[in-house]
Formats: C-alpha cells, structure tokens, sequence
C-alpha cells in the first residue's frame, strides 16, 4: 500500500473513531480523550513542513466542523504539527533514522523513542486544546488536571492503536 | 528588499505557522462571541448527513426501549378511553365527536351520549435542562399545530409541566422540575382521594413534595398521586408520583408534607402529549363570571 493511500486511510479512519467512539464515551469530567492527532504523528519522516503544518490544520478543521468548536482543535493540530520536526531532531539518532520505514512507529523509532515522541505532542496538544476550551475561566488547577489525566489516556489509546496496526516487523 | 525577501524565506516555515494559528484563533473568537454560528455549523452538510445515518443506527438499538414504552402507553390509552369523555344529560344538537355506550342486553338502547373533552397531541422533546432552579423543556410543536400557552403536558409515564409560551412551530415547556410557588399542580392520593398541590423543592429532578394533605389521610409508602382533575389543564388520574415518605414539617400545622418519587423519569424525556382540553374555555368562563357575581 502507497503511503498516501496508507495516510488517507487513517486520516479517515482516526477521524470517524474520534468522533462516532471516543466522543459518545463520557468517561470522566476531566477524561476526555483524542485519538485523531496519531494521524499527524504518524505522516511521514521526509514530508516538507509547509505540507505538515496544512495538513494538521486540514485535520483539526475536519474534526472542528463535527465538534461545532471551530478553530480549537485546527489550532492545536497546527501547533503540534510545527513543533513536530523539532522533537524528532531531538529524539533521533546521530544519522537520523533507519529509512527503510519512512514514517514514525514504534518499529521504526524504538518502543521508548516513540512513546517519548508521542507524549510531548499529545500533552502539547491537549494544553493547546484545554487552555482554548476554558478560555476565559480562570481555574488553573482543574485545566492542568484536565490536561494531564486526559493525556494519558489519549497516550493509552494510541499505544493501543500503535499495537494493532504496527505489531507486524 | 532583497534582506527582507531573504529572511521571509529563511523564516518560511514560522510564518506559515503564525498565519495559521492567527487563522484558527479568529475562528476560535468568531465562535465563541456568535454561539449561534455553532448551530449551523452542526446542520453542515457532511457533518450533518453523517450524523443523520449514525442517528438511524443509534435509534435502531433504543427500538427495544421505545417499543416497551408504546406498549405500555397503548394500555393506558385503552384504560383511559373512557375517562377521556365527559357525559351529557341533555340532548340538544348534533355533536360531531362523541361516543355513545348501548346497553348489551337485546333491547340494545342508549345507555349515554359522551361528547369529547380532552385531545392529546405527541410532541418530540428537542431540548430538556434538570440542573437549573427553573427547567424550561423545547418541543417541537407549535402554534401551526394547534399548541397554545397553558396546555398540560404529560410523559407515557406521569405529569411533565404546562406549555408557557408558544412560536411558530416550537413550544417551552415550562417543566415540573421548577422551584417557584406559582408552579404546583393540584393533586390527589388515589386510594384515600384527599386533595394537596405539588411542588419541586429544587434539588433533585427525581423527588417532589406534596403538601396540603391532612395528617388523617390514610396512606402507604408506594402509593400513587394523581392529577385531581380540577385544574381543567390535565384530565384526571394520571399519575404525578409514588408516596416514599413523610418529610418534616410544621407540628401545629394539620397537614404535613409528603415526599414523592416523580412519575415522570426527565433524565430520559424523548417525547411527551401535549393535552387540549376542549371545554377549558367554558369552564373557565363560568368560573370567572360567578366570581363576579359574588363580588
């Protein structure tokens, strides 16, 4: 499978898990958890960061327009998306990574590499995301509690997801 | 110039990135200082014909639930067929809606002649609040379809609250669940048929307070309150809530508040009756024109 195909997939795919699953499942006041940015985690090493940034806020638009909080999540989308490359900078190697898979994963990076990875842009989204929900009401603690309990399980969700699809070598 | 051009290229990348963010922060403020632009939102057209096929599905599995409670409603309605016409003794002109009861022996004679007085019409609940000190329900029915301020509503299963205002084709509700003393309903115990008014104290949607009912009253915990049938808003005997217990109350008085559980479950209210009583207007204007008199 083309990795364009592979990437158009999963952009639907997350995006309707995101919205008909994780969003009708009320776990908790402060739980609430996001699935759909894996879909910017996971687009490919070598994509030019132009590209990067349109597509994280074609999908923070697309899950937007089904949340009715329009510009909320595209503006998370959009700032893990730029924030991207320079994790992976940090994260990578002295010759950067392996090419034979061109796209982040736990193969590809390493299991503690990626859950690494991923955390910093998931907890960098959800404080993005929390801080413009509650715009305006001041209440520090409950935001960092929000953001932090619903960060891990996002976390678990994608190492879930990670485990499905990524298991074969 | 060629500087400037220079460093735009360099910084490419952190200004597209800027200019996105500012793109996605005036969206933000834009919906957040119109909320009504999220309502279109909602009926876009992808999102909303989504939501649609997933709204079949989800109905699909509640069939089960809705069925039960159309049953149940049946057998209420073959109940109260009979209650819901009022007997005439006098037979003058023709009446279009009535219902005549022949005796069963051979002789086959008109035993009455009932004209209709109560007509109930289904409403589907679009928006419901339990959390506020007063509930206010939105249905989807409106003065096109003959709603008019001041009808009862009722739920399959007991009392809901009397419209209070009405468009085009949505009514509010103004709900049971409303802490105010303007908002009681008058009310019956079944089995002893003492009178009393119920009222919701504010704190949770499941429980209410009859008062009024003297302590002579012979009563069970379960026992079901009724509509008394007074008020010309709701036919009688349709249940308002089932006896839990006695709440503490005045000791001089000689009636003492009573707790009751809600017929009416409003957690899950998908669709209620809305209640015309035909003959309200007659009644209310006899009523009015003795005062009157008194006076």
């Amino acid at each position: 499978m083309s990795i364009l195909l592979r990437n158009i997939i999963r952009f639907v795919l997350l995006l309707l898990i995101q919205v008909f699953v994780l969003n009708e499942i009320l776990l908790h006041q402060l739980v609430s958890p996001y699935i759909y940015m894996l879909f910017i985690l996971a687009l490919p090493f070598n994509l030019p960061r132009p590209a990067l940034l349109l597509l994280g806020l074609l999908m923070g638009l697309s899950l937007d327009m089904f949340m009715n909080t329009m510009g909320m999540h595209a503006a998370a989308c959009v700032f893990i998306a730029y924030l991207r490359p320079f994790i992976i900078n940090v994260l990578s190697p002295q010759g950067g990574f392996e090419t034979t898979q061109k796209t982040p994963s736990m193969t590809s990076m390493g299991v503690s590499q990626f859950l690494i990875y991923a955390a910093i842009l998931v907890f960098l989204h959800h404080a993005v995301y929390f801080t413009l929900e509650v715009f305006g009401f001041a209440n520090p603690l409950y935001l960092l509690l929000k953001i932090i309990l619903s960060s891990a399980a996002s976390l678990f969700l994608i190492i879930l997801y990670e485990m499905l699809f990524f298991s074969r070598k | 110039m060629r500087n400037l051009i220079i460093f735009l290229r360099r910084y490419f990348n952190f200004f597209l990135f800027l200019l996105l963010e500012v793109i996605c922060i005036v969206l933000v403020f834009q919906n957040n200082s119109f909320q009504r632009t999220a309502y279109i939102n909602s009926a876009n057209n992808i999102s909303g014909k989504l939501y649609d096929k997933y709204n079949n599905v989800q109905y699909y599995f509640h069939l089960k639930a809705t069925n039960d409670s159309l049953v149940a409603e049946n057998t209420r309605l073959h109940n109260a067929i009979a209650t819901s016409f009022d007997s005439i003794t006098t037979n003058n002109g023709v009446k279009t809606d009535t219902i005549r009861k022949y005796s069963d022996d051979s002789t086959h004679k008109v035993i009455s002649t009932e004209i209709r007085k109560y007509n109930y019409a289904a409403a589907k609940v679009v928006n419901n609040s339990l959390n506020k000190p007063m509930n206010y329900i939105t249905i989807h029915r409106g003065s096109k379809q003959g709603i008019r301020p001041n009808m009862g509503v009722i739920s399959s299963s007991g009392v809901v609250g009397v419209v209070r205002s009405v468009s085009d084709n949505y009514a509010v509700i103004l709900s049971l669940l409303s802490k105010s003393n303007s908002v009681s309903i008058s009310a019956r115990l079944q089995n002893g048929k003492e009178m009393g008014s119920v009222h919701w104290d504010g704190d949770d949607p499941e429980y209410a307070t009859l008062r009024d009912i003297p302590k002579s009253a012979v009563m069970h915990k379960g026992d079901t309150v009724v509509t008394s049938g007074f008020s010309a808003l709701f036919p009688e005997n349709i249940p308002i809530g089932y006896i839990v217990g006695y709440l503490q109350g005045d000791k001089s008085s000689t009636s003492r508040p009573i707790k009751l559980k809600l017929a009416t479950n409003f957690y899950n209210l998908q669709y209620v009756y809305v209640i015309e009583n035909l003959l309200k207007d007659e009644q209310q204007s006899l009523e009015d024109s003795t005062y009157k008199l008194i006076k």
